[in-house]
């Protein structure tokens, strides 16, 4: 009974027509709370973060960075990384695409959305690409089409296995025609890496979609995702518009692709470095001893 | 000490008084008529006796029962609380002669400052400044013609016996008088059994404001300064505040003083009120003295940290005054509004009935003087006032902040109440300036 009167309270004491004021004076800085995407349960950043960007409610693996992709991969210290210098022309003349990849680069400390070089993964020689989605959501253009198919081309003449690392929005628009023309590239020195003999593995993560998915991160010999994550060609939306029908809630997580036959496996973060190495063991590629 | 007091009240007054007598180690006797049964302060004291019937005059003012109870219980001190026995002579005398402690001032203080005439001459003589009017009672209406003109029109006319507003008439001009002053007798008559009236001047727009003293048997007098009732509806006050916004040090000083010696002018003891008008000017008039506890103690309680109820008891067992004057420091702001169960919609109408669910506000700074409790049916026989809420803060502008809040959750169901009214009071903006007088609500609500 008490319940319902409680509601007067607040009425009486703001007069009837006085509004709740909305200005918002208190800013909250935006990186306190991590929303997980999946579960949309909040979480503290710095706990989010601890957990090496994996949601603690639901397992979503997060999006990592590069340099912190790279961290938890490789053996300390043991990366030599390849053409950090590339940058892309404005090939199409798009509109303020060199703005914005000059503001990138500041933020992010990139170049292009992919970083290709050599390391070890617990003492095993290999070449690894790591896609970094701050930047352009890791859109795949000229660069990121011509750092993949160098390091698969050196792969290639070194004999080395290939890790990569995909994460991707799919092709890049901005550069029109001459993005799409990545996916044959880098498909084409894939296979010559295959016919080689040579292994290679992709890791999906999150979200590994449209012209990426269609291209290189399909074409691993082995397919690991890591969970709750994104993969796809067109977009969900684009899908059920299309075929006017709904789709199952799980469309296009790692989990719904694996059942499908699409991946191979699926592996926590936490796990990755030692998985891949073992993978890599299995292969025949060895440990050398410094 | 007193082993045991009975309070010859009810209601909140009668909770307060024993709690206060706990406090101070004493037993209470509650006594309560019929139709008090259930009421808080018969449940909460060691001992409840029935005195009567349902009506005050067969229960609450029928000193034979009360004395009687008292014998019954061994009680050796009747604290009487505000109206009902409180300002009766007669009862301070007969407790008196049977040996009981009244807790409050000598029957002879309570006569002659209860008959307003001669309180008014008394404190003239002691050079307490009194409003100009008759010197006693209006005995014919020549005279009165005369008086009416030396002072000049308006004038009021009051009854000698009254109180709480009643046999008052005002009038603005001669051709209005003869008939005013029937209607006053009248209305005098009917009320207080008395038909004496007198005159005085009509102050415009004057604020009530009352000095609480305090005074023991030894002659000690003290002053605890103001609370400003302006706030008043039929001259019945609505809200309190202390100290009063109006207020200055030097103000203070001067109707403290004055106080003072109203008090020492009529041999008093115990706490009591000395009710003055003021004008726009700050010049200050005796009203009267009030020789009881008054509803709006709490404010002053707050503002000077002194209990007034405990006070009364200790100088009723002959205690010295524990304070000096230098000592009382009005600190904070404290204000006062009286919840009663009345519909403000329906003029005013008291509101008896169930009451069916009840929230009482809380926090710091809040205080709540109440004999109400969820599921208590409150008796149409008695006034309306169901609870006091008092707001304590440092500033005036935290304490209406603090009231606004308070009223805003104070929840009654069941039966209807002033809350609403009361919020709209504090939430006027020349309350919040501090800007009203006694006309205040007269003249913005109908």
């Amino acid at each position: 009974m008490l319940e319902d009167l409680f509601k007067l309270v607040k009425t009486r004491f703001n007069d009837s027509d006085s509004k709740i004021e909305t200005d918002i004076k208190t800013k909250i800085p935006e990186n306190i709370m991590f929303k997980c995407p999946r579960c949309r349960h909040v979480v503290f950043e710095e706990e989010y973060m601890k957990n090496n960007r994996v949601c603690l409610a639901c397992n979503y693996h997060g999006r990592l960075s590069a340099k912190e992709r790279l961290e938890l991969t490789i053996d300390k210290n043991s990366f030599i990384e390849y053409d950090s210098e590339m940058i892309s022309k404005n090939p199409i003349c798009f509109p303020n695409y060199d703005k914005k990849q000059q503001e990138l680069r500041e933020q992010t400390d990139l170049k292009d959305a992919v970083i290709t070089g050599e390391a070890y993964i617990r003492k095993i020689k290999a070449i690894i690409a790591i896609m970094d989605s701050r930047y352009m959501m890791a859109s795949m253009g000229s660069v990121v089409g011509e750092k993949l198919t160098r390091a698969f081309e050196r792969a290639t003449e070194q004999r080395l296995p290939i890790i990569v690392f995909t994460a991707s929005g799919g092709a890049r628009m901005q550069e029109g025609i001459v993005s799409l023309m990545q996916m044959a590239k880098t498909s084409g020195a894939i296979a010559k890496h295959n016919e080689a003999g040579l292994l290679y593995i992709t890791v999906l993560t999150d979200p590994t979609t449209g012209g990426v998915t269609a291209s290189f991160a399909s074409l691993g010999d082995i397919i690991i995702a890591e969970p709750k994550i994104l993969v796809g060609f067109a977009g969900r939306r684009v899908i059920e518009g299309t075929i006017k029908q709904r789709l199952p809630d799980d469309f296009q997580l790692a989990e719904f692709m694996l059942e499908k036959g699409f991946i191979d496996m699926i592996v926590e973060r936490k796990r990755m470095r030692s998985k891949v190495s073992h993978l890599l063991k299995l292969h025949g590629y060895t440990a050398v001893e410094n | 000490m007193f082993n045991k007091v009975l309070i010859a009240n009810r209601g909140e007054i009668a909770v307060r008084i024993i709690r206060a007598c706990r406090e101070l180690g004493i037993k209470t006797v509650a006594v309560y008529s019929t139709a008090d049964k259930n009421a808080l302060h018969a449940q909460i004291a060691d001992e409840a006796i029935c005195i009567g019937p349902a009506q005050s005059k067969d229960s609450y003012l029928n000193v034979k029962s009360i004395i009687s109870a008292c014998e019954i219980t061994g009680a050796e001190a009747i604290h009487p609380g505000f109206g009902f026995l409180s300002e009766n002579a007669n009862f301070a005398r007969t407790c008196e002669k049977c040996g009981i402690t009244f807790i409050g001032p000598s029957p002879d203080s309570i006569d002659m400052l209860g008959d307003k005439a001669k309180a008014k001459e008394t404190m003239e003589k002691a050079g307490v400044p009194v409003i100009k009017g008759s010197k006693g009672v209006i005995t014919s209406i020549e005279d009165a013609t005369i008086l009416a003109e030396e002072i000049g029109y308006p004038v009021l006319i009051k009854a000698s016996a009254g109180g709480g507003g009643r046999g008052i008439r005002m009038v603005n001009n001669a051709s209005e008088l003869e008939s005013q002053i029937i209607a006053a007798k009248q209305e005098a008559k009917n009320f207080f059994s008395d038909d004496a009236v007198y005159m005085e001047k009509f102050i415009i727009k004057p604020r009530h404001i009352e000095v609480q003293i305090m005074a023991d048997k030894f002659g000690n007098v003290l002053h605890l300064g103001e609370r400003d009732c302006s706030m008043q509806r039929r001259n019945q006050k609505v809200l309190e505040e202390s100290p009063s916004p109006i207020m200055t040090e030097k103000l203070r000083k001067k109707m403290g003083e004055a106080a003072v010696k109203a008090a020492k002018a009529c041999n008093y003891y115990n706490v009591g009120t000395i009710e003055f008008l003021v004008d726009s000017s700050n010049n200050f008039y005796f009203m009267e003295m009030n020789t009881r506890i008054q509803v709006e103690h709490p404010v002053t309680e707050l503002v000077t940290g002194i209990d007034l109820v405990k006070s009364q008891i200790k100088i009723a067992d002959n205690q010295k005054l524990e304070y000096k004057q230098s000592e009382i420091k009005l600190k904070g702001h404290a204000i006062e509004c009286r919840i009663n169960a009345e519909c403000p919609q329906k003029g005013f109408r008291p509101c008896p009935g169930k009451i069916q669910a009840l929230h009482i506000p809380g926090g710091p700074g809040v205080r709540v003087d109440s004999a109400a409790y969820q599921g208590y049916v409150i008796p149409p026989n008695y006034d309306s006032m169901i609870a006091k809420l008092i707001v304590y803060a440092n500033s005036r502008q935290e304490a209406i902040m603090k009231m606004k809040w308070a009223l805003s959750e104070f929840i009654v169901d069941g039966i209807d109440t002033n809350i609403e009214f009361q919020l709209d009071l504090v939430k006027n903006s020349s309350f919040e300036k501090g800007e009203y007088d006694i006309a205040f609500i007269q003249n913005n609500y109908k």
